[in-house]
């Protein structure tokens, strides 16, 4: 198979003794791309992660990465050795030292990068002889990404990278992040609740809620076909279905009419002019919005 | 690198006992002299036949010479005691990250979860073993400071009976932390059925595992234990195989 998608997923599947956690997520991540999963907590971010490392077995459906099925041990190995990976809890050994791990993960990774792990070790002031178990949670954060960084890895899995982090270590470590990237050829695969965050760094979105990815795409792609349209009467608003394709919701109050669509305004303002609005205005969302809206739509 | 984490995770539950009892099997060499007056003082008529006499008798039988007072004391007891309940630690604890480790960061090595399993089995019982052995050895190698000899093949094959019980128990540890991934429950629980064990194969003077841990047939008749051995063997693998394929399933 070419490898146009690093990550795909199909009707992915995945319960724990009953209560699913991901429900039929079809993704697919393009090479060389920064792909943002963003969701609510419990949205099944971090067990779509686990699936695809090969943390977790899915219950049923397709979960590869870089063509390989995630599912089976040996390719879940090699996977891995192509794969940096940051988990939610910064988790790492905290009876080591450091330098210690440093070591430690250097010696999994054949294409591991010394210069870069001298570099970050300098730049996030990372203490060589103290024990994981003692650092801050920002400093563990940085050695996390550290560890993921210089692995030499095609593709980096963040899951909530500065979850639990203040503004100021948080925007250190993605301004490293996308330092990084820009310099390396390598895909980004991100979870995050954070809007702001996916909004500054992502070129590729998934909105997963409940297990499912309600929207995907670029996201200049999401932007722009996502409009509000605000449609004012003279009198009170008609209560009147819409049928155009994309039309999400279709809220009243008084003389207003919104409609939030997901395919442009065009279909929309045709099916609206023969309700003669007195007037008509047609907004772009942000990201957030979308996120909320259409969250909000699946509840 | 996954033997140097082993080693890590283990290191002070191996180093610890071993230090204690090295210093009790050497403790053991140099009370002998005391201990040698005591036996030869006492007169028993009979120390009757439920299982306190029993023991009486055993260990004062045993314990009329130099060999017997090593093997009774140190294969019989404390070997045993001491050895099955730091194999059971030895076993327990998460397999995957050790004490104060995760395995999620675990597991994004590329290494296969039977990699990592197997290098954590081995590690231990390299240690369960060497608990076994290294204070065993200051029987051969001390006992002509104090004028006795004490046979080195004799020894080893003691040893080799010891680990070959203690593996059961390092095994049982060991799949109980499969579901359990801290050291006390599996710890608690492998002790538990240690305990149980010997309390039935003392009450009902079986052949059991424990009696196999100790030479027993070695010491009274030279001849080695084969079936045991080759149960403790057998319920070793099966009892490793059984954690093997918890954690093969498992979902972190």
């Amino acid at each position: 198979m070419a490898e146009t998608f690093v990550i795909e997923t199909a009707d992915l599947k995945k319960d724990y003794g009953g209560v699913e956690a991901v429900r039929g997520l079809n993704l697919q991540v393009p090479v060389g791309s920064i792909y943002g999963l963003l969701g609510r907590n419990g949205a099944g971010k971090t067990t779509t992660i686990k699936v695809l490392l090969g943390m977790a077995y899915s219950t049923s459906g397709v979960a590869r990465v870089f063509g390989l099925a995630a599912s089976e041990p040996r390719a879940s190995v090699e996977i891995r050795r192509r794969t940096g990976f940051v988990s939610e809890d910064k988790d790492l050994y905290d009876s080591m030292t450091v330098e210690q791990i440093v070591r430690f993960t250097a010696a999994f990774f054949p294409r591991w990068r010394g210069d870069l792990a001298s570099r970050y070790l300098r730049l996030f002031e990372l203490p060589p002889d103290r024990k994981v178990g003692t650092l801050s949670r920002g400093t563990r954060a940085k050695l996390a990404l550290l560890l993921a960084l210089c692995r030499g890895a095609e593709l980096l899995v963040l899951d909530e990278p500065t979850s639990g982090l203040d503004p100021a270590v948080s925007e250190e470590v993605l301004k490293a992040l996308v330092t990084h990237v820009a310099s390396e050829a390598m895909t980004v695969f991100l979870s995050s609740h954070r809007i702001a965050e996916i909004d500054q760094i992502a070129d590729h979105v998934a909105i997963i809620d409940q297990g499912r990815a309600v929207v995907a795409g670029t996201l200049d792609d999401i932007r722009d076909s996502y409009r509000r349209i605000q449609l004012v009467f003279d009198g009170g608003a008609p209560e009147r279905p819409f049928r155009a394709p994309g039309v999400i919701r279709v809220q009243r109050t008084g003389r207003v009419l919104t409609i939030l669509s997901s395919r442009g305004a065009e279909a929309v303002l045709d099916e609206a002019r023969a309700l003669r609005p007195a007037s008509v205005d047609v907004l772009p969302l942000t990201l957030k919005e979308i996120f909320l809206e259409t969250v909000k739509a699946e509840d | 690198m996954l033997w140097y984490k082993s080693w890590l995770d283990t290191r002070w539950r191996f180093l610890i006992p071993l230090a204690i009892l090295s210093i009790n099997a050497w403790g053991l060499v140099i009370e002998y002299a005391p201990v040698a007056k005591v036996f030869t003082s006492i007169r028993v008529e009979s120390t009757g036949s439920g299982v306190l006499g029993r023991a009486i008798q055993e260990a004062l039988d045993a314990e009329r010479t130099y060999p017997g007072y090593i093997w009774y004391q140190w294969f019989r007891q404390n070997l045993m005691q001491i050895g099955t309940l730091c194999a059971a630690l030895l076993g327990s604890g998460n397999l995957l990250s050790g004490p104060t480790g995760s395995a999620l960061f675990t597991l994004s090595m590329p290494a296969s979860r039977n990699r990592w399993l197997a290098v954590r089995a081995t590690m231990g019982l390299g240690q369960s073993f060497a608990l076994a052995l290294v204070p065993s050895l200051v029987f051969p190698l001390m006992s002509p400071a104090i004028g006795q000899h004490y046979d080195f093949a004799t020894a080893i094959v003691h040893v080799i009976c010891a680990f070959a019980v203690s593996a059961v128990f390092f095994s049982l540890a060991f799949l109980l932390s499969t579901v359990f991934p801290d050291i006390p429950r599996p710890l608690v629980i492998a002790c538990g059925v240690a305990i149980v064990l010997g309390l039935i194969e003392t009450e009902f003077d079986l052949h059991g595992l424990f009696r196999v841990m100790s030479g027993s047939t070695y010491f009274h008749s030279g001849s080695l234990p084969w079936a045991g051995l080759l149960i403790s063997g057998v319920l070793s693998a099966a009892l490793l195989g059984g954690a093997a394929m918890n954690i093969a399933r498992k979902d972190f």
